[in-house]
């Protein structure tokens, strides 16, 4: 792994797969989505299990998850 | 772990748009608050009266029914709830059973009506006749319009004062800015907390316009409300674009939302005498309230040979 990278596990809810995403170390949650480019406004995310504000730091080994709330109709 | 600048508790949601973060309990204390509050300073219901709920098994809807329902027993009113059944294929079917389950559980009287039995042909269906009739419009213009009309019809049959729809800040936000880009007059000059009664016309309401989509969200997640997430199948077009606009708007440049609603809410009031008045009658073929001899929906539907298939469109309920 890269020198100050960090590896987070991230599943989207309705995805079956979870895949492991490399971020810089104190990654704040709100980047993680620029980088899977997602909207913060569109989106609901849970570290470890807990609903968090995207501006929670990623530390390694945390688990997200991305749970998309804007359906429609 | 952040705190909440309340109570010091772990925040689950940081309001960018008035800079504090909020833990579980203060979010849910604020969104019932700012309920209540629109209930109020907007008058959307009097004590006594009978209100429906229109119900898709979203997120929103079923959150608004929650809220409508502990609402309404404090200020003894009667609470009903309505499905639209567009017949859309694995989309409203699931939700559908959401609504059930939600409305069985706030022991709320549910009505469904549908498109296949009021007009003769489900959403799937129409999408399909427009695309090959090439008419231009897709799928969403077919379906609000009908939707519109048809819950207009239910309200009205079903004898409610109020009929409330649960659109958030996102959605009343986006409609504002879709009226402005197709500079429709009449339909932005509509836009509101409640539409006014005209002849015909059950009154709306939409209690959660000033709640932020993700308010909503955070809100029916941490009640534990059991909410259908499906993405409809037909959603795209310029109502996505706007709507991601709008979301990338507020993200660079927070309470983007409320400044657009707020503007506009100042600006109707002088709105009011460039709106044209005029006199509703009776669709002819259908009988809902119109400006022009046909409604739109029958005008929509007259190109396919479909049209209202009965007068009373309230069959069974389900309770
Ligand atoms: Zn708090
Ligand atoms: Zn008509």
């Amino acid at each position: 792994m890269e020198l100050g990278k960090t590896l987070v596990r991230v599943r989207i809810t309705g995805q079956k797969v979870a895949r492991k995403v490399g971020v810089v170390k104190k990654t704040k949650i709100a980047d993680l989505l620029k980088q899977l480019g997602l909207n913060r406004e569109t989106v609901v995310v849970k570290l470890n299990g807990k609903i968090v504000t995207e501006d929670e730091r990623l530390s390694d080994g945390d688990s997200v998850e991305i749970l998309p709330i804007v359906t429609g109709g | 772990m952040l705190k909440c600048d309340f109570c010091g508790r772990h925040a689950v949601y940081n309001r960018r748009y008035a800079g504090v973060f909020l833990c579980d309990r203060c979010i849910i204390k604020s969104v019932e608050r700012r309920f209540r509050r629109a209930m109020g300073k907007y008058k959307l219901v009097s004590p006594g009266e009978r209100v429906a709920v229109a119900v898709s098994g979203g997120k929103d809807s079923v959150t608004c029914m929650h809220l409508l329902a502990d609402h309404c027993e404090r200020k003894n009113c009667e609470l009903i709830a309505v499905t639209v059944d567009e017949g859309i294929k694995g989309y409203r079917d699931r939700s559908m059973s959401i609504v059930r389950e939600n409305a069985k559980l706030l022991d709320i009287e549910h009505f469904a009506v549908s498109f296949r039995k009021t007009f003769g042909a489900t959403l799937d269906q129409i999408a399909m006749l427009a695309k090959r009739k090439k008419t231009g419009l897709n799928p969403c213009t077919y379906c609000g319009v009908m939707r519109r009309s048809l819950l207009n019809q239910a309200a009205r049959e079903l004898g409610v004062d109020k009929l409330s729809t649960a659109h958030n800040l996102d959605d009343e936000v986006q409609a504002i800015m879709l009226n402005y880009v197709r500079a429709d007059f009449s339909r932005l000059y509509r836009l509101g907390p409640g539409y006014p009664s005209r002849e015909g016309f059950v009154p709306r309401i939409k209690p959660l316009r000033e709640i932020p989509e993700k308010e909503v969200a955070v809100y029916a997640l941490l009640k534990g409300i059991k909410v259908h997430l499906g993405v409809c199948p037909y959603a795209g077009g310029i109502h996505t674009e706007i709507r991601d606009f709008l979301n990338q708007l507020e993200t660079n440049h927070p309470n983007s939302k409320f400044m657009i609603l707020r503007m506009f809410d100042r600006m109707k009031p002088h709105l009011a005498r460039s709106v044209p008045e005029f006199e509703l009658c009776e669709c002819k073929i259908c009988g809902e309230p119109t400006s022009s001899g046909m409604c739109k929906s029958c005008e929509l539907l007259r190109e396919f040979g479909l049209g209202l298939k009965r007068k009373t469109i309230i069959s069974g309920k389900s309770r």
